[in-house]
């Protein structure tokens, strides 16, 4: 017996040693990437994930961990323990909500880098990155205002914060650029950015008072397969949700991390990136760069289930003309995903729903004025937390 | 249909959907309780019973074997507690949060490859004969209308049956049904048994029928809103269906005045209202002595008392 334990040990210790020898010849960066969902919701962390697994996979030379459903005041611990115990290099932070966390764990550790998603504060060792899909919620909202009979838009939002107030924004707008008539109805959740049941109530709730397209943000598919059991038109958010409702996912967002983390990561590698000169490294990309895309699925922009239906609308467009919503909804795309941003949803003249001038006759917003939205654009109905009266 | 009669059957009918599993496992902690055993664990027991649901019901195409799957898993995951806390008599608190735990964890770790998966069948709506044509009944999933069955049924033996007499016995004097030749362990862990069994369904019914999907934390906390409804309902099914209910109205009603009250506001209604109403019944039930088990959370010795 004691001969068999240390036969069992050897072998252990011999397995170690080699683990150890291939990681000394292999791995120079080590990344550890922290989310505040779990990588199942099939929303936000899971997207995240999926990026991960592909830069892992693309560079030989990175090596990278995860950890999952970590609540947002407990950012710092987990940090520590990647950069103590796992020796991570590069901290990966993917909320909103870890923002400060992560900056006073940035102060820490001065030589170690860390990225943090979707917030607005940097370091020279804190860069931060965002995939916005303002563009593609546009072009969902051209695609809802000519799906819907009621004229009707309904949408379920996570909480009113910015983000979400600068999408639904935009849905409405490009809803109304092909059917004044639409109108959005919001309800919001404001309790998690994954709450089913909540998410399941509110669009039921929605579809009781009319609405007969539906668009969310929230980590979960159920919007999408409640407006599928009443045979409503949806559009799917952060990851392909076709799968759940072949016939009645219309289109949706869907997001490419990988191509920030990819450029990122190759960045660090080649010493472009240290942890002294990121005080200024803000990634803001959209269609252009390849960050989001337009789509049911991967590859899939419009179900061709609703291609008909859309071809056969024409709509007389203020800057297009006489044109199908099919044949607009390219051209638009085309237009966003031009290297020169040859259009931009929020180009001015634009009204919110109180009447005030919000974007003048042919300005466009910049970058601040879109990530600190608050108001609301005309069509829009139901609570807006935060709306600013002027 | 006139605008308020759909207004009506609207609501009706989303607050008859979403009080289901809150409904389901209210009853079960209910039963478990009158039999003095409390079992903090319901969260962890309906996620297992939801997991279990899906993974039988992916693999099977049976949404019906993943049903009584769901019942069988939860039920023999709540005799453990059982084991815990009637035959080794340790602190029931502990083993029941033990349990919640671990049954999370399980489903969560087992579940990882189900998650985003897509059911190919699932539990499909009836229309009932006569109840179809109340508002907000049109059609349902089973459980709807078997969730309200089961109350109703679960009252009379509870309150008119030798078997509820002997249940609430057990729970309020162990000893003195001991002395009278009743198997008080037996009872307990059947009873411990039979909450698990609807814990387990009530998370069947959220990953085949109101979902229908698997993630890990779907249950949302309902497990626990399941243990503070049991209080509120005095023990009794009856009123656990009415606060079953009643919580299910104002949470579906937070979305429906969203446009026209505060969110931040109606959002705490379904949280608020129960709490207001336990403090009035509880007056009330101080009034006519009505109270927990008497032996409840109390592990039953022979000869020590």
């Amino acid at each position: 017996m004691k001969r068999f334990t240390v036969g069992v040990l050897l072998v252990f210790l011999l397995c170690f040693g080699f683990v150890a020898l291939g990681n000394t010849q292999e791995a120079k960066i080590k990344a550890g990437f922290i989310y505040v969902g779990p990588i199942g919701d099939f929303g936000w962390s899971y997207a995240h994930d999926q990026a991960r697994r592909i830069v892992d996979d693309t560079y030989p030379w990175l090596e990278t961990v995860y950890v999952e459903a970590v609540p947002e005041g407990e950012v710092e611990g987990v940090i520590d323990r990647l950069i103590n115990q796992e020796g991570v290099d590069v901290v990966v932070t993917t909320s909103f909500g870890f923002m400060d966390g992560t900056l006073s764990a940035a102060q820490r550790y001065p030589d170690k880098i860390f990225f943090h998603c979707s917030g607005f504060k940097r370091a020279p060792n804190m860069a931060t990155y965002m995939a916005d899909f303002h563009q593609v919620y546009y072009l969902n909202g051209v695609i809802a205002g000519a799906l819907t009979k009621s004229n009707k838009l309904g949408y379920v939002g996570a909480f009113p914060i910015p983000e979400l107030k600068r999408h639904i924004n935009a849905f409405a707008l490009g809803a109304r650029r092909v059917n004044p008539n639409a109108e959005v109805l919001v309800r919001w959740l404001q309790t998690s950015w994954y709450d089913p049941a909540g998410a399941k109530e509110a669009a039921e709730s929605l579809i009781a008072e009319g609405a007969d397209v539906l668009a969310f943000t929230e980590d979960s598919p159920t919007v999408v397969q409640v407006a599928a059991e009443h045979g409503l038109p949806s559009f799917g958010h952060y990851s392909p949700m076709y799968k759940f409702a072949p016939d009645f996912v219309a289109s949706g967002q869907l997001v490419h991390w990988e191509a920030i983390y990819l450029d990122f990561f190759a960045k660090v590698y080649a010493g472009l990136y240290t942890p002294k000169n990121l005080e200024n490294v803000d990634y803001w990309w959209l269609l252009r760069e390849g960050a989001v895309e337009l789509g049911a699925d991967f590859g899939m922009p419009i179900n061709p289930v609703f291609e008909e239906q859309l071809r056969s609308t024409i709509v007389n467009d203020p800057v297009y003309g006489e044109t199908s919503v099919y044949d607009l909804v390219f051209t638009l795309l085309k237009a966003m995903a031009d290297p020169e941003y040859a259009f931009s949803p929020f180009t001015g003249p634009i009204r919110d729903r109180k009447g005030n001038l919000r974007v003048s006759e042919g300005v466009r917003l910049t970058m601040d004025e879109l990530i600190t939205m608050e108001w609301a654009a005309e069509g829009i109905t139901g609570a807006w937390p935060g709306e600013p009266e002027k | 249909m006139s605008t308020i009669g759909f207004w009506i059957s609207g609501v009706v009918g989303r607050t008859l959907a979403y009080s289901v599993p809150l409904l389901l496992s209210t009853l079960g902690e209910i039963y478990a309780e009158r039999s003095g055993i409390l079992n903090l664990g319901v969260e962890g027991l309906m996620s297992l019973g939801a997991f279990s649901a899906f993974a039988v019901a992916f693999f099977s195409g049976n949404p019906w074997l993943g049903v009584v799957v769901s019942g069988i898993v939860a039920g023999c995951a709540s005799l453990v507690h059982a084991f815990c806390s009637v035959t080794l008599r340790t602190n029931q608190v502990v083993s029941g949060l033990a349990l919640g735990m671990l049954g999370m964890g399980i489903s969560g770790v087992l579940g990882r490859d189900f998650e985003g998966k897509v059911l190919a069948t699932t539990l499909p709506v009836f229309r009932l004969p006569f109840l179809s044509a109340l508002p907000g009944f049109e059609k349902h999933n089973v459980f709807v209308y078997a969730s309200l069955g089961l109350a109703v049924v679960l009252w009379f033996v509870l309150f008119h049956t030798r078997w509820g007499i002997v249940i609430r016995s057990v729970g309020e004097n162990p000893a003195a049904c001991d002395a009278m030749g009743i198997n008080v362990t037996l009872v307990r862990y059947a009873c411990v048994f039979f909450g698990g069994v609807l814990a387990g369904l009530s998370g069947a019914y959220l990953s085949l029928g109101y979902r229908p999907s698997w993630s890990y934390g779907m249950t949302a906390g309902i497990g626990w809103l399941a243990i503070a409804l049991t209080i509120f309902a005095f023990w009794n099914p009856l009123w656990g269906m009415v606060g079953a209910y009643l919580f299910g109205i104002l949470y579906h009603l937070s979305f429906r005045f969203q446009a026209q009250v505060s969110p931040e506001l109606l959002n705490t209604l379904p949280y608020l209202f129960p709490l207001v109403a336990l403090s009035f019944v509880s007056r009330l039930a101080a009034r006519r002595k009505v109270g927990p088990p008497a032996s409840l959370g109390v592990p039953y010795q022979r000869g020590s008392s």
